[in-house]
């Protein structure tokens, strides 16, 4: 029996964000729908509207055309809709069956026979009577598609299933996913990786801060225009001023920056080396979650990796905590204005004594200098236009166009040599925006150097003098930005390879 | 429908004032129940609340339990401002009545001025490296924290027994579970002829002017605040935060122990198995209701004891078990967190269509 799953304009809204803007989109079974979008475009929200988890402020779900009421997990359950979450809702000291018995509602005996059946058919090979925290994040997430199969479900719907897998588990999971699929299954998958959308799906709707920007056939995309519909590209490009940047020394360089993590969601970088030369901006593209975390962190200095070597003005500081890194004139801009940038329940002149550093006297014989670190305040409201003069007033009461002018202020009003900035614009709006970049191409006419870590490669192309992308925790060759055109940009950061 | 919404500006008066709309609760609450109970309510909280007060020994005792109380929440202030939660008050007191102890009993047939300050230096030390075993387990083996501090209140427990029958226990006491009687030279200053207040209240003074000027004044105080609001910042900020976790422990363990050195040279004068009555977890309540601010602690530890002291005039002219003081302790608690959440968040009762209703 077919399955025809509809969604018709859909909205929420929270606070300061619509994370769905009036989204319809329609899924018949016998085929793979991609969603694809980056982090935050609104896929998350439209997939937990379709499970029951939050309520839409507008719009209706209608399988094979009846109105769905969805206002509760159960009511997806029921409906035949089933869900594989990207964390996996498993109790770790449980064995796999007692996982499996929790929600049934058939007795233990006939619930073991159908489960075996499950994993005959498909060929999984696990064990029903180990504890779930023994087996590898592969076989948890088989363990949570038997925990949907039980329920002979209509719809599938996988978000991001492969973020903690390993290119074996993968290529099983996609065989699963297939034989789902011809057996009628009407199937979803959420990700932002474009390769597995080209090599697995047959139809891709793309997501884009909170709309669907276009829905197609995915025989007729590549991993590049896929790419530049998901960043938003523009295709007119804004250059910069060309800097004359040859010839000149290097002030920063990084040699085998290596790191590892046992967190599956954390990405490992590979021996990654690149040096910024005096007045520059290198930008380093990616679509996020391909390493810019870690990346901004071990540069940083708040993940401290072993065997890196950091040059900075010829001074190696790869075991420098951040406080440190600072005395040496480095300033850091992380992607999070709100929780880790600042601090919104802390006043304006306490989040600019964070960026505390020798010659400030912020901090005199470990007393508060609070006087000092008020004019310190003022000066930096007033030198990079925040829209207040009152140092005592709490962050939070800051827009997010002025939070970030304050950040930037009290990074370089130290008139550092390098800042690291990672998506500095990002939710900004114009007028905000236009700031920044103007403040970021000020700062290279001043001979100070810049590392600009972006998603968003229309910024990047208009402030880099060179750009890098980083894929899967990869660098790619560093490229003369004159060279880099978006498509180049879109493909590399896909996956592809340009030669 | 009910829906929970966070509340986007909540306003720094109120923030302060509930503490006292929960003391106001918990006097209804207790009020009720002993309604429930068959005591005449309004008569019964006045000897709940306003007997135990109402001479010159009942105010002593007041302040001789509101002391160890304040010192241990001032500690702990330290603790919970920077996120490490630490719950083992009750251990590090008693480990540090045991060093202290200790010392005093080395000297118990001597006399001499410095005898004391070494009791209570000994007391805050020991309090001091038995709060840095947890700290030490956090920071460098990723243990938590909450765990292992309660796990060791019963270790310091076991171990005062253990000394209070066995090694140390009275040679001249017919076998019973306690220590020789501390000499006058390790005993704190009586502060009036007759009653029990003791020169420890200048000490738990103290403890509040430090703490107010580290936490409101130092950098280790703005570290303290910062971790204590986003440990993502503090790690940007490059703060050490491994040196911070060891620091706030140690003051805390340091409190504790000062607590209970306080009790044993102060009212006890000995070491046996009773040395405190669960101060070191009630100065959790205290520390909460004091809002985690070393003047509002004052006020929270003078209200708390009320509680203890209104339990035993009770337990005598009610006949009900003393116990009842930990009811209200609990009542306060409840009643802050309760009062919290309806500060921090808004209750919206959502009126529906009569057809969504139907589903």
């Amino acid at each position: 029996m077919a399955t025809d799953l509809r969604i018709s304009n859909i909205s929420k809204i929270y606070p300061g964000c619509v994370a769905n803007d009036n989204v319809s989109l329609q899924f018949k079974s016998g085929k793979i729908y991609a969603l694809l979008g980056e982090n935050g475009a609104g896929k998350s929200t439209l997939v937990k509207i379709l499970s029951g988890v939050i309520s839409p402020d507008n719009g209706e779900v209608f399988l094979n055309e009846k109105n769905l009421k969805l206002s509760s997990p159960l009511d997806a359950k029921k409906n035949k809709i089933g869900m594989v979450f990207q964390h996996f809702n498993l109790f770790e000291t449980l064995s796999v069956f007692e996982n499996l018995s929790i929600d049934a509602t058939e007795d233990n005996k006939s619930l073991r026979v159908r489960i075996n059946e499950i994993l005959k058919k498909y060929n999984f090979s696990i064990d029903l009577d180990v504890p779930v925290l023994n087996l590898s994040a592969g076989q948890k997430q088989k363990v949570e598609i038997i925990r949907c199969l039980l329920r002979s479900p209509k719809v599938l719907i996988m978000d991001e299933p492969t973020s903690v897998l390993t290119e074996q588990e993968t290529e099983e999971l996609f065989i699963s996913l297939k034989k789902f699929c011809d057996e009628g299954i009407l199937i979803i998958y959420i990700t932002h990786k474009l390769k597995e959308v080209l090599s697995l799906c047959d139809e891709v709707a793309v997501m884009r801060k909170g709309k669907v920007v276009s829905v197609s056939q995915t025989q007729n995309e590549k991993v590049e225009t896929l790419a530049n519909k998901m960043v938003g590209q523009k295709l007119a490009k804004i250059k910069k001023k060309i800097n004359i940047s040859k010839n000149k020394d290097e002030i920063f360089k990084v040699k085998h920056l290596n790191f590892y993590s046992d967190d599956p969601f954390e990405t490992n970088l590979v021996n990654l080396n690149f040096s910024v030369k005096k007045g520059e901006c290198l930008g380093i593209a990616g679509i996020s979650g391909n390493g810019q975390n870690e990346l901004f962190q071990i540069l940083s200095g708040e993940i401290i990796t072993p065997d890196t070597s950091i040059i900075f003005r010829n001074k190696e500081i790869a075991k420098l905590n951040p406080k440190q890194r600072r005395e040496y004139l480095m300033a850091f801009s992380p992607e999070d204005r709100i929780s880790q940038a600042a601090v919104p329940e802390l006043k304006i002149y306490e989040n600019v004594a964070l960026n505390n550093f020798k010659s400030s006297n912020f901090f005199e014989k470990g007393l508060v200098n609070e006087r000092k670190i008020k004019e310190h305040s003022k000066k930096i409201l007033s030198d990079f236009s925040v829209n207040t003069d009152n140092v005592e007033l709490k962050s939070q009461f800051l827009s997010g166009g002025n939070l970030q002018k304050l950040i930037l202020g009290r990074e370089l009003i130290t008139a550092p040599e390098l800042l690291i900035c990672y998506n500095p614009t990002w939710g900004l709006d114009v007028g905000a925006i236009n700031y920044i970049h103007e403040t970021l191409i000020k700062i290279n006419n001043q001979e100070k150097s810049t590392i600009l870590i972006s998603t968003d490669t229309e910024e990047l192309l208009k402030l880099s003098d060179r750009i890098a992308v980083i894929y899967k925790g990869k660098l790619s060759k560093i490229m003369p930005s004159e060279e880099v055109t978006p498509e180049k940009l879109g493909l590399l950061m896909g996956g592809g390879s340009i030669d | 429908m009910i829906k929970i919404e966070k509340r986007n500006d909540v306003p720094m008066a109120l923030y302060f004032f509930t503490p006292f709309i929960a003391i106001i609760l918990t006097i209804l609450g207790g009020g009720i129940i002993f309604y429930i109970l068959g005591f005449n309510p309004i008569e019964a909280l006045k000897f709940y609340f306003i007997t135990p007060i109402s001479n010159l020994y009942g105010l002593s005792e007041l302040l001789l339990k509101a002391t160890p109380l304040c010192l241990i929440a001032i500690g702990l202030s330290f603790c919970f401002k920077s996120n490490n939660w630490n719950i083992g008050a009750e251990g590090q007191l008693t480990f540090g009545a045991i060093v202290g102890g200790g010392v005093a009993l080395l000297f118990y047939n001597q006399e001499g001025f410095y005898i004391l300050p070494l009791v209570i230096l000994a007391g805050a030390i020991g309090g001091m490296i038995f709060a840095l075993i947890p700290a030490i387990l956090k920071t460098y083996f990723n243990t938590n924290e909450i765990l292992v501090s309660l796990m060791l209140v019963y270790v310091s427990k076991l171990l005062l027994d253990y000394l209070v029958v066995g090694p140390w226990s009275n040679p001249e006491g017919f076998n019973f579970p306690e220590t020789r009687q501390f000499s006058d030279s390790s005993r704190m200053p009586l502060l009036f002829e007759g009653l029990r207040i003791h020169a420890g209240i200048f000490l738990a003074l103290a403890a509040v002017m430090l703490s107010w000027f580290i936490l409101y004044k130092t950098y280790l105080g703005f570290q303290i605040k910062v971790s204590g609001l986003s440990l993502k910042t503090a790690k940007y900020a490059g703060f050490k935060g491994k040196t911070m976790i060891l620091v706030v422990f140690m003051i805390s363990g340091a409190c504790a122990g000062l607590a209970g050195v306080g009790e044993i040279t102060g009212p006890i004068g000995q070491l046996h198995r009773m040395i405190s009555p669960d101060y070191g977890f009630t100065a959790i309540i205290v520390a909460f209701l004091g809002r985690l601010n070393p003047f509002g602690i004052i006020f929270a530890s003078l209200v708390v004891a009320l509680t203890y002291l209104g339990a035993e005039t009770a337990q005598i002219f009610l006949q009900i078990p003393k116990y009842t003081g930990q009811v209200f302790q609990g009542m306060i608690l409840f009643f802050l967190l309760a009062s919290d959440y309806l500060l921090f968040f808004k209750v919206k009762i959502l009126n529906l269509k009569k057809n969504e209703l139907r589903h």
